[in-house]
């Protein structure tokens, strides 16, 4: 799948967690949201992307997806 | 469910309206006792008793009037001969309806009607079935002494205008009938009665042809009428219907039932229902006359088969064409794997069918690649409404509004896609209601005959969020929020952050006025009258979904009615309002990637396991793919077969050129559609459906109401859509052997706890069901979250404003916002083959007075619209309907291309596409755009493979 889609819905979804100083919070509620409604394969294409740099994903976005990295080393 | 067809007769009528009073008073009426709820008429207790008392002006859909003078009756110690249409009942009251006083009056009185009236009643369209005719014989006329020389209407000219009905003055009675229906049913106030005495006529709008006229042709005076002045084109054509059938309505949300009136296997005429619970006797122009395109010759009635989309289509048997399918989607998944197919199960299309299809997609596709087109509508309401009050469900009927003290219609057009539902709102509106509208469109509602909204708010398209945070900042830093419910009924740690949130001064109304372009002021006065009143309710439409925020929006919508109190009983709630007719029932379906039947999460094992006994497979606990990511992965080479039921996403998603990419990809897609639509052009398999009057079913309406779908006729292709997607299922291994969709809906009832006490059997008994429906409600719920919310407390969730990517540059300076019209239906394929063209024959771009001059466009000009997706050409209507910077079109037809304008951004949650708001740029040209020009061609050439089908081999 075009790659700058999912970084761009995965940004998205960070922009309308984000909210106040728990920067944390936020990331956990991507995480949780990329896990209810990605497919497998989603998650295994912005994992790669973050694994090659992930240049455009926001802190959030980033931080969740580095989460979901460590759940999912096979994808990685 | 039950046998289906009852003789046709017409339907009972009281009278005058029910009283809704508890208390109940009893009256004598031919010395026989009656006990009616107090503020009944005499005429419609005498009814209720099975006594008739002669009437022509009076009809139970319509206040009484009091004019005809044949209900008159004796009342002891009441001076004069009253009508009994205008007397209500006292207690002790004794009545009497037939003595030698009234017969004489009553026949002198229809002497006087008759001896106007052209004698032809044996040629006459309604003869059998015309009041005037059974009043004539009631009252036992048998000469008319006045003869017929003298001054009458019989020269009088048809008005043959309207495509469905026809004006005959000739017939007419002056009874107000009509006009009163147009007024108190409908709300249009398009008819009157003009001049006086003798001279009196109905007359449409300024005395103009009815089809130029303000009539909105929603057939309510037709209906209303008791002779043959106005009559159907088709009842006129075929005579009187022989029996009739209670179904469901295909087209909008409201899901109107019907009494499809026919003759054997041909629907003469299609007649609301007064018994319907969504729409008590009301129709809208679409459902009440455009049902032709049923037996259009357009209709495909064989199934097709070809290898690539440039050779011509093969006419072949179900079988062939099921196996064909089937092993076609085999070698796919051999090759690219199990995950490479999918499907798409469609909002216009039963339960059952719904159902069976997500099914086949779980059990033997294997996988989880199924969505709905409710992808690309209400899924922002799904996600939304789940989150916050713990269910995907609008909360109320529609009959709440009724209780309503302010409305707040939020990026909805009532009047045109809710007609039915509209008109009872107005009904609430003229009553007293309060109206709040926020829409960047003056849409009709924003004042029309004796409404007027209070306060419009018309937002710059994409800045919902910022104006429901404004509004809801208004009510908490005003201190008029409810604080007992939220005490009560809501998670207060959740209301504390949320609290926090919205108290924040960037959310004030002065803070987001330049980028909503609404007054501060407007929006605080809005946001005071909304909290002020005993009850509000919040309507919304697409104008809240189809944003990259649709979601958040949905969420503010609930947080703004849980901090006013307003959920839990009649006359509040949130209210979304459904696009196409089984856009809850599809969702509920278990039709999303992530969901099972009922909402519930394929990740949840316990779900999974009860799924997977019942159906005898093991399934996946990871989403499948929705409909944009299904795109996304065709074009990269990753999904390779698709199953489309009922749907046209070539011509209704946004981006087509994307779309389109998507289609052509693909190695096998099947539709299944009663029409070559857009889709099917690029389909290998085409499996021709069967349209709602073809086949037994449930819709679910916006108010979650299910209710029956009849087979009125056979299916014209031989299958109904269910037993297509069955044989499609056996022919790849996975058996299913339904023998009625009742079956289908028993396996629904065993395996979703809000379907549990559903069947046909209690469908056909109680006429619809709300759900949920189980024990705890065994005849339904129509208002949710009464003492709780289904998710136990309810969720405040923290809806900070982010703006969408889609704003205007130099480049593209202006915002497109797309939406529908009354006449035509979604993407058109059932309305444009019908006489809705002569109301709607192209889509427009609407455009500000402002704008057009900048640009040198006039009234009629083709206009160029190009965003960063595509460009198409429309026409220009210059109006002051649009705001400045804002252009408006509608996508029923496939030629306009509207969305090959819009773009691929959506909403964050769900991937709902943003059709709301697209920058564009709009200029003066002079042909047609080159995707257009490309799409002429393409057509041409599926059409000439489809016609080389047609004329080509015979039925292997």
């Amino acid at each position: 799948m075009d790659v700058n889609k999912l970084v761009r819905m995965a940004n998205q979804i960070a922009a309308n967690f984000e909210y106040g100083p728990d920067k944390e919070k936020a990331a956990a509620s991507v995480l949780d949201h990329l896990r209810r409604f990605w497919t497998p394969q989603m998650h295994t294409e912005i994992i790669e992307y973050r694994n090659r740099g992930g240049t455009e994903l926001n802190e959030i976005a980033a931080a969740a997806i580095a989460k979901l990295a460590e759940e999912k080393p096979r994808a990685a | 469910m039950s046998k289906d067809f009852i003789p046709y007769q017409r339907a009972d009528d009281f009278g005058t309206p029910a009283s809704t009073s508890d208390r109940i008073v009893t009256v004598t009426i031919d010395g026989e006792e009656v006990a009616v709820p107090a503020g009944t008429t005499v005429l419609r207790a005498a009814a209720l008793a099975g006594i008739n008392i002669p009437k022509l002006c009076a009809t139970d859909s319509l206040k009484a009037f009091g004019s005809c003078r044949l209900c008159l009756v004796e009342i002891e110690g009441a001076k004069g001969l009253p009508a009994s249409c205008t007397t209500e009942v006292r207690a002790g009251m004794k009545v009497t309806t037939q003595t030698q006083r009234l017969a004489d009056i009553r026949r002198n009185v229809m002497e006087l009607y008759i001896s106007d009236h052209p004698l032809d009643c044996l040629t006459c369209p309604t003869n059998g079935d015309c009041e005037l005719q059974d009043m004539a014989g009631v009252v036992g006329l048998r000469e008319v002494r006045y003869g017929y020389e003298g001054a009458n209407h019989f020269a009088a000219e048809k008005d043959k205008s309207n495509p469905y009905f026809t004006f005959d003055p000739t017939k007419c009675i002056v009874c107000s009938r009509c006009v009163r229906a147009c007024e108190e049913v409908q709300g249009t106030y398009a008819l009157t009665i003009d001049g006086r005495g003798f001279a009196s006529k109905v007359a449409a709008s300024q005395n103009q042809p009815f089809l130029d006229s303000e009539c909105v042709s929603c057939g309510a005076c037709v209906q209303a009428c008791p002779t043959a002045t106005l009559a159907e084109n088709s009842l006129i054509e075929k005579g009187v219907p022989e029996h009739h059938v209670i179904t469901t309505c295909a087209y909008c949300g409201v899901g109107c039932s019907f009494r499809a009136e026919m003759k054997g296997q041909e629907v003469v005429r299609m007649v609301p229902n007064k018994d319907g619970h969504a729409n008590h006797g009301h129709s809208c122009v679409k459902g009440r006359f455009a049902f032709g395109y049923a037996t259009h010759k357009d209709r495909i009635k064989k199934p097709m088969v070809r290898e690539t989309i440039h050779e011509p289509w093969r006419e072949v048997s179900w079988d062939e064409a099921f196996k064909f399918a089937a092993d076609k989607l085999r070698a796919i998944q051999k090759k690219y794997g199990k995950g490479a197919i999918g499907g798409i199960t469609s909002s216009r299309c039963t339960n059952e069918e719904t159902y069976l299809v997500q099914k086949l997609v779980r059990a033997a596709f294997g996988n989880n690649n199924v969505d709905t087109c409710a992808r690309v509508c209400h899924s922002p309401t799904g996600y939304g409404l789940k989150t916050t009050l713990g269910e995907s469900a609008g909360t109320q009927n529609f009959d709440s509004v009724m209780k309503a003290d302010v409305i707040m219609v939020i990026g909805a057009n009532p009047t045109d896609a809710h007609p039915v539902f509209a008109s009872q709102m107005k009904r609430r509106l003229r009553e007293g209601a309060k109206l709040i509208i926020v829409d960047p469109r003056a849409i009709d509602l924003v004042r029309s005959p004796h409404v007027e909204a209070d306060y419009h708010l018309p937002l710059r398209p994409g800045t919902n969020v910022a104006i429901i945070n404004a509004l809801a900042h208004v009510v908490v830093s005003e201190g008029l929020e409810k604080k007992d419910f939220i005490d009560k009924r809501c998670d207060l740690d959740a209301y504390k952050d949320w609290r926090t949130f919205i108290l924040d001064p960037r959310n004030s109304p002065e803070a987001v006025e330049e980028e909503t372009g609404v007054p501060a002021a407007t929006v605080r006065a809005a946001a005071r009258l909304f909290a002020s009143v005993p009850n509000a309710a919040i309507y919304y439409g697409l104008g809240v979904s189809e944003h990259s925020q649709g979601s958040t929006m949905v969420m503010g919508i609930a947080n703004l009615a849980m901090a006013t109190g307003n959920l839990g009983r009649e006359g509040v709630g949130v209210n979304p309002l459904r696009g196409q007719n089984n856009v809850q029932g599809s969702c509920d379906m278990g039709s999303f990637p992530h969901e099972l039947p009922g909402y519930r999460h394929v990740s949840n094992p316990k779900v999974r396991e009860l799924f997977a006994k019942e159906w005898g497979v093991t399934l996946g606990g990871e989403p499948g793919l929705r409909i944009p990511n299904m795109f996304d992965a065709a074009v990269s080479g990753q999904f390779k077969g698709l199953y489309v039921q009922g749907e046209d996403v070539a011509q209704s998603d946004p981006d087509t050129q994307h779309v389109t990419h998507a289609l052509s990809s693909l190695e096998c897609m099947i539709v299944q559609d009663l029409f070559l639509n857009e889709t099917a052009k690029f389909a290998h398999v085409f499996f021709p459906g069967s349209s709602f009057l073809e086949k037994n079913g449930t819709f679910t309406n916006a108010e979650r109401r299910i209710s029956p779908v009849r087979k009125v006729m056979e299916p014209l292709a031989g299958l109904e859509d269910w037993e297509q997607t069955q044989g499609l299922s056996n022919a790849m291994g996975y058996p299913m052997s339904y023998k009625h969709p009742s079956e289908i809906m028993d396996e629904i009832a065993r395996l979703t706890p809000t379907f549990e006490g559903v069947s046909y059997a209690k469908l056909d008994a109680l006429g619809s069901i709300q759900w949920p429906c189980n024990a705890k409600a065994v005849e339904g719920t129509p208002t949710m979250h009464i003492d709780e919310f289904v998710r136990g407390k309810g969720l405040f969730r923290v809806t900070p404003y982010v703006p969408t990517d889609e704003i205007s540059t130099r480049k593209y300076p202006l915002l497109l916002t797309t939406g529908r019209i009354l006449s035509q239906y979604n993407v058109g394929a059932q309305t444009r083959r019908t006489e809705n063209l002569k109301w709607h024959d192209e889509d427009v771009l609407e455009i500000n007075p402002h704008d057009a001059e900048q640009r040198g466009i006039e009234e009629g000009d083709w206009v160029g619209l190009q965003s960063r997706a595509g460009e198409t050409v429309l026409r220009a209507v210059i109006t002051e309907r649009v705001t400045p910077g804002v252009v408006y079109t509608t996508f029923h037809h496939p030629e306009s291309g509207a969305n090959v304008v819009t773009t691929d951004n959506s909403d964050w949650a769900t991937n709902c596409p943003e059709y709301k708001v697209t920058a564009v740029q709009a200029f003066k040209v002079t042909k047609l755009s080159e995707w257009q020009r490309n799409f002429e061609e393409f057509t041409e050439e599926q059409i000439d493979l489809l016609r080389r089908a047609r004329a080509g081999q015979p039925v292997t």
